[in-house]
């Protein structure tokens, strides 16, 4: 869990079965978002100018909530603003993600974790709920407490839990 | 003299309604964390950040900026970097 300690310093505790389990997570994380699919056939000075994006939301669910449409009445406003903005969207969530991987991989040495480091913990935890939420189907907030003995769903209020310590020394 | 450039005349000059984004209710965001994200990025008060969440939540969407479309584009990329679900529209 994040905690507060003396003198704001925001520091994180994890057991080794925690440590085990987000390791493998934040992996399977970077390997949805590193998806060969949009590196190929990519005009390289497109993807120079971060241009390369794809301009249709994504088939699986899982990535089409991480990258929604910008415009929920206009299909040619959409296509434009996805081809615009995807690439940076997927870069600064790998960013986040290779940040607090980095942390994990440093472990036990490190627990502190500077307030630059918290936001990318956010947004990956965050980034992370989002994919499971959708491959558990979660449709709606009580359907969190549906089955809390499947595994899926074991993680899914772990990582609840987690992001929850994290918010509560942010606020 | 060149003729006048009548399809880039845009009509945001003429009916002056502004652009807006919204953000819409998800049932895996915590109420907490959009709260934090709307004091954080938008700079608003805490009051203020928990009656848009609440809105978020209660009536399924809320209206959390006003402005340009350049603007309203920038806001909505900025909540999907935090995972929130946003769409910009013209105001009506």
């Amino acid at each position: 869990m994040f905690k507060n300690k003396l003198g704001g310093k925001l520091t994180l505790e994890l057991d080794d079965a925690e440590l085990g389990v987000l390791l493998q997570l934040f992996e399977q994380m970077s390997v949805l978002l590193e998806d060969p699919e949009n590196e190929s056939g990519a005009d390289p000075l497109a993807k120079m100018l971060n241009m390369s994006g794809s301009t249709q939301i994504s088939e699986d669910p899982a990535l089409a909530r991480l990258f929604p449409d910008g415009y929920s009445d206009d299909e040619h406003a959409s296509a434009d603003f996805r081809r615009f903005t995807e690439q940076d969207l997927r870069s600064q969530k790998i960013a986040a993600l290779t940040t607090v991987t980095e942390t994990l991989k440093e472990w036990p040495g490190k627990t502190s974790v500077t307030p630059e480091q918290a936001q990318d913990w956010l947004k990956a935890l965050n980034d992370l709920r989002l994919v499971l939420g959708t491959r558990l189907e979660i449709t709606d907030s009580s359907d969190r407490d549906l089955d809390p003995e499947d595994p899926g769903m074991h993680l899914y209020n772990y990582l609840t839990y987690l992001q929850g310590t994290l918010i509560d020394t942010l606020t | 003299m060149s003729a006048l450039p009548v399809e880039d005349l845009s009509l945001d000059l003429l009916t002056d309604r502004p652009w807006i984004t919204l953000v819409w209710n998800d049932p895996i965001n915590l109420m907490s964390y959009v709260t934090y994200v709307f004091q954080t990025y938008f700079g608003y008060d805490k009051p203020k950040a928990e009656l848009l969440m609440l809105d978020v939540h209660e009536k399924g969407r809320a209206v959390v900026s006003t402005g340009t479309r350049e603007e309203m584009e920038r806001d909505v990329a900025a909540m999907h970097s935090y995972g929130l679900w946003a769409t910009l529209q013209k105001d009506d």
